[in-house]
C-alpha cells in the first residue's frame, strides 16, 4: 500500500478556530500521507477535529499554518473537480427528486442535461435506487438517503471521496450492509477514500489503513496497517487481535476526551 | 362529518340571509342602513357593469403593486438574509416599519404623488412589502447550513449559491408571504382609494357611503370581498402544487 | 457593533432628509430641523390648542374598541372552539373572511355608524376582534386532550378543567393573540380616524394636511406614533409576564 504514490499530503497543519470564549485549537501539527486507491480512516475521540481534517481536504476550511497538498497541489477552495464529500447527515436537496440531487454536482458544471440525466441514470443501479428516481428525500429511509448523497458524490467522477460518518445515523444492520455495498464500490472504482467513523468494525472491516487521532487538539497518534483480504469477517482471528489494538489505543484518547471520568 | 359540516355552513349562511331579509322586510332594521339581501341584489344588477370596471381598476393597480412587492420583497430578502451584518442591523428597523400603520404616511404619499394611480400602487406595494420581506428574511437566515456546505462543496458560485439553493430552499416562505402580501396589496390600493382615489371600487364604496346608497354599498362589498376570496383560493391551490416536495 | 452600525444608519437617514428636505419644495417636504420647533408648538398646545382633547377621544375610542373585540373574540373563539362540528364549520368560513382586506367593511360602517367616535370604535373592533378568535381556537387546540380526560379521571368539573388545565395550555398563544388585536384595534381606530372624521388624532393630521402645514403633520405623526408604539410596548410587558407565568 505505502508503495503507491501519494495522492494526499497533510503537512504540520495547526487549525484554532476563534469562539466566543476564546481561541480553540482544534488540530495540532497533524501530518499525514494517503496513497492512491487506499481506504483510509480517522478515528478518535469526538471533538479531536476529524471533520476539520475533511473539511481542510475539501477546501471548505481554512488552515492557520502547514500545508494540505492534492495531487501535488496545494489546496485553496473546493475543487470539485479532484474531490467528492459525502455529509454525515446526508444534505439532500428536499426539493430535488433523487435523480436531480445525484444530478446536482454535474448540474453545477455545466454538464448537458442529457448528459447528466445518463450518468445519474446509470448510478442509481448500483446505488440500489432503480425504482426510486422521482422520489423526493421525505419519501427515502435513512439508508437510502445516505446512498442518495454518495450516489450525488460518485457522479462527479473524482479521483478522491471524502465522507465524514457517512452511516453514523444509521441502525447497526442497515450499517452493516451499507459498508459492504461501499466496499463493492470502492474496489470496482478504485477512488481514494477517506472516511471518517466512530465505529471500529466499521473501521476494521473497511480500511486499508486506520489513523488514530489524540482527543483534542488532535494529532495523529498512530497509524494501523491492516493488510488483509476482502471481503473480512469480524470472527477472523487477526481481526479480533487488530481489534483489541485498537480500542485500547482509542480507549485511552476517549478518556482523555471525557476528562479522565466515566 | 364533511357532509355535516358542509350542510350547516350551507344551513348557516341561508339563515343567516333569511333572518336579514325577514327583518328587513318586517320593518325590525332601517332599509336605509341595512337593506334586504334582495334589494342588495337588485341593486347589484343595476350597478352590475359599472362594479366590474371598478373592480379591474381596483385589481390592474394591485397586480402592479404586488409583483413589485412580491420582487422586491424577495431579492431584498435574500441579499439581506443571506448576509449576516446587513441581516443584524436592519432586522430591528424592518420589524418596526412593517408594524407601524403606513397609513400615517398616506397622506404625504398623496402629497407628493397625487391623485390617481401612482400613490395607490405605491402605497399597496409598500403594504404588500414588509410581510414578504420579514419572511424570506426569516427563512433565508433558517436555510440548512448543510445545503449551503454541500454547494459550495460541489463548487457552486454565488450565483448558483442563490439561484439553486437559497431560492429553491424558500419557497415554501416566499409562497407564504405571497398571500398575506396579496391581502395587504389589495388593502393598500383600497385604502388610497377610498382617501383620495377618483376610481376603483375604494372610491365608489366611499361615494356610495357618503350618499346613503345603502343596497349599492352593500352590493359593491360583497363584490370585492368575493374576489379576494378567489383570489386566495386560487394563490392556495397554487401554493399545494408548487410545494409538493414538503409533504 | 452593530448597535453602532445602526445608529449610524440611523443618523444618515436623518442626514439625507434633512438635506433633501432642504432642498425640496417646503409644501412637499420639511426636514427634521424644522420639524422640532413645529414639535415644540404641538407640545405647547400652541398649534393645535385641542390635542389633548383629540389624543384622549382617541385613546378612549382604542380601548373601547379594544375591550369589545377582547370581550366578543373570547366568547366567540370558545363557542366556537368546544365543539368540533361547529368549530369544524365556521372554523373556515371566519378564515375566508381573513382573506379580505378588512378595509371594505369600513364604508358600510362609516354608512351605519356616521362619521362620529362609533364607525372608528366599530372598525376597531372588528380589527381586533379576529386575531383574539383565532388566537383562542388555535389555543384550544393546543390543550392536550390527555391532560385534561386525566383530569376528568380525577374527578375535576368542568371550571376547574378549564381553569387549570386549558388557560394554563394556551396562555401563550391567547396573549399572543391579545396582543396582535391591540395593535389591529389602534390600527384600526386611526384608519378609521384618517379616512374620515372630525375630531381625534386622525382629524388632526387630516387638517394639517389639507392645510399643507407639513411640518405640523409630520409633527403629529410624531405624537400617534409614539401612542401606537407605548401601547404596543404595554402589551409586550404584559406578554412577557404571561409567558413567565405559564413556564
Ligand atoms: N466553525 C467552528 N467554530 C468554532 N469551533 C469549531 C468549529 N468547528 C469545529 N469547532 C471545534 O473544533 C473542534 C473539532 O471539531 P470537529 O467537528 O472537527 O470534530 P470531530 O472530530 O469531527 O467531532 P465529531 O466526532 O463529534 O464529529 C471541536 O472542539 C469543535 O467544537
Ligand atoms: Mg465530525
Amino acid at each position: 500500500m505505502t508503495a503507491s504514490p501519494r495522492i494526499i499530503a497533510i503537512e504540520n497543519v495547526t487549525k484554532r478556530y476563534l469562539t466566543s470564549s476564546g481561541p480553540v485549537e482544534a488540530l495540532h501539527e497533524v501530518s499525514l500521507a494517503v496513497g492512491e486507491g487506499e481506504f483510509c480512516t480517522l478515528i478518535g475521540p469526538s471533538g479531536c477535529g476529524k471533520s476539520t481534517l475533511l473539511g481542510m481536504l475539501g477546501g471548505l476550511v481554512p488552515l492557520d499554518s502547514g500545508r494540505v497538498l492534492v495531487d501535488g497541489q496545494p489546496v485553496t477552495g473546493p475543487d470539485p473537480r479532484r474531490v467528492a464529500t459525502v455529509f454525515q447527515d446526508a444534505g439532500l436537496f428536499p426539493w430535488r427528486t433523487t435523480l436531480e440531487n445525484v444530478e446536482f454536482g454535474l448540474e453545477l458544471q455545466g454538464v448537458p442535461a442529457e448528459r447528466r440525466r445518463g450518468v445519474a441514470t446509470e448510478l442509481l443501479g448500483p446505488l440500489g435506487l432503480r425504482g426510486f428516481a422521482g422520489k423526493y428525500p421525505r419519501e427515502l429511509s435513512g439508508g437510502m438517503k445516505q446512498r442518495v448523497a454518495i450516489g450525488r458524490a460518485l457522479a462527479i467522477d473524482t479521483k478522491i471521496l471524502l465522507m465524514d460518518e457517512p452511516f453514523g445515523a444509521l441502525d447497526e444492520q442497515t450499517r452493516l450492509l451499507m459498508g459492504e455495498w461501499l466496499l463493492d464500490i470502492w474496489r470496482r472504482t478504485k477512488k481514494t477514500v477517506i472516511f471518517v467513523t466512530h465505529s471500529l468494525q466499521e473501521a476494521l472491516l473497511l480500511s486499508t489503513r486506520i489513523a488514530v487521532m489524540t482527543a483534542r487538539p488532535g494529532r495523529i497518534k498512530s497509524v494501523l496497517e491492516v493488510g488483509m483480504d476482502y471481503p473480512r469477517l469480524m470472527e477472523s482471528g487477526e481481526l479480533v487481535a487488530l481489534r483489541a489494538k485498537l480500542w485500547s489505543e482509542i480507549r485511552e484518547e476517549s478518556l482523555r476526551a471525557m476528562g479522565g471520568r466515566l | 362529518m364533511t357532509l355535516r359540516v358542509r350542510a350547516l355552513q350551507l344551513a348557516s349562511i341561508l339563515a343567516a340571509l333569511g333572518a336579514w331579509e325577514g327583518a328587513a322586510r318586517a320593518g325590525w332594521v332601517d332599509p336605509l342602513f341595512v337593506p334586504a339581501p334582495t334589494a342588495v341584489a337588485i341593486a347589484f344588477a343595476r350597478i352590475g357593469g359599472a362594479a366590474l370596471a371598478a373592480l379591474a381598476d381596483t385589481l390592474g393597480k394591485t397586480a402592479v403593486a404586488y409583483v413589485l412587492s412580491v420582487v422586491l420583497g424577495v431579492a431584498a430578502g435574500l441579499v439581506v438574509g443571506s448576509v449576516r451584518l446587513l441581516r443584524e442591523v436592519l432586522n430591528p428597523f424592518v420589524i418596526a416599519l412593517y408594524g407601524i400603520p403606513k397609513i400615517l404616511v398616506l397622506p404625504w404619499i398623496v402629497l407628493v404623488l397625487g391623485f390617481g394611480a401612482a400613490p395607490a400602487i405605491f402605497y399597496g406595494t409598500i403594504h404588500g412589502l414588509f410581510p414578504i420581506l420579514v419572511l424570506v428574511m426569516g427563512a433565508v437566515r433558517d436555510v440548512d447550513r448543510t445545503l449551503v456546505t454541500v454547494a459550495r462543496s460541489y463548487g457552486a458560485t454565488t450565483w448558483q449559491l442563490y439561484w439553486k439553493v437559497l431560492l429553491p430552499a424558500i419557497v415554501p416562505s416566499v409562497l407564504a408571504g405571497m398571500r398575506l402580501g396579496l391581502v395587504f396589496c389589495l388593502l393598500g390600493v383600497l385604502v388610497v382609494e377610498m382617501f383620495a382615489g377618483v376610481r376603483g371600487m375604494g372610491y365608489v364604496m366611499s361615494a356610495f357611503a357618503n350618499g346613503f346608497q345603502a343596497p349599492e354599498l352593500f352590493a359593491a362589498t360583497a363584490l370585492v370581498s368575493a374576489a379576494s376570496i378567489a383570489i386566495v383560493l386560487a394563490l392556495d391551490h397554487l401554493n399545494e402544487k408548487l410545494s409538493h416536495w414538503r409533504g | 457593533m452593530t448597535v453602532l452600525v445602526r445608529l449610524a444608519l440611523l443618523a444618515a437617514v436623518l442626514a439625507v432628509w434633512e438635506v433633501a428636505g432642504r432642498a425640496a419644495n417646503p409644501l412637499m417636504a420639511v426636514p427634521p430641523s424644522a420639524v422640532l420647533p413645529a414639535l415644540r408648538e404641538l407640545l405647547l398646545l400652541r398649534s393645535y390648542p385641542d390635542l389633548p382633547a383629540s389624543l384622549l377621544l382617541t385613546l378612549r375610542e382604542i380601548a373601547l374598541a379594544y375591550g369589545l373585540a377582547v370581550a366578543a373574540g373570547l366568547a366567540c373563539g370558545f363557542a366556537l372552539g368546544m365543539n368540533r362540528l361547529v368549530g369544524r364549520a365556521y372554523g373556515p368560513m371566519l378564515a375566508a373572511l381573513y382573506a379580505v382586506p378588512a378595509v371594505v367593511w369600513y364604508p358600510s360602517l362609516m354608512l351605519f355608524f356616521g362619521l362620529d367616535a362609533a364607525s372608528k370604535i366599530a372598525f376597531g373592533f372588528l380589527l381586533g376582534f379576529f386575531p383574539v378568535t383565532l388566537a383562542v381556537l388555535a389555543g384550544i387546540r393546543q390543550v392536550n386532550p390527555q391532560l385534561v380526560t386525566v383530569a376528568r379521571a380525577y374527578g375535576a368539573g368542568p371550571v376547574r378543567v378549564f381553569a387549570s388545565v386549558m388557560v394554563p395550555a394556551m396562555l401563550f398563544t391567547l396573549v399572543g393573540g391579545l396582543r396582535t388585536g391591540l395593535a389591529l384595534s389602534v390600527i384600526g381606530v386611526i384608519v378609521g380616524e384618517i379616512l374620515g372624521s372630525k375630531r381625534g388624532m386622525g382629524a388632526l393630521i387630516n387638517h394639517a394636511y389639507g392645510l399643507l402645514r407639513t411640518a405640523d403633520y409630520v409633527a403629529l405623526v410624531l405624537m400617534t406614533l409614539v401612542l401606537i408604539v407605548g401601547s404596543d410596548a404595554l402589551a409586550s410587558l404584559v406578554e412577557r409576564r404571561a409567558r413567565k407565568w405559564s413556564e
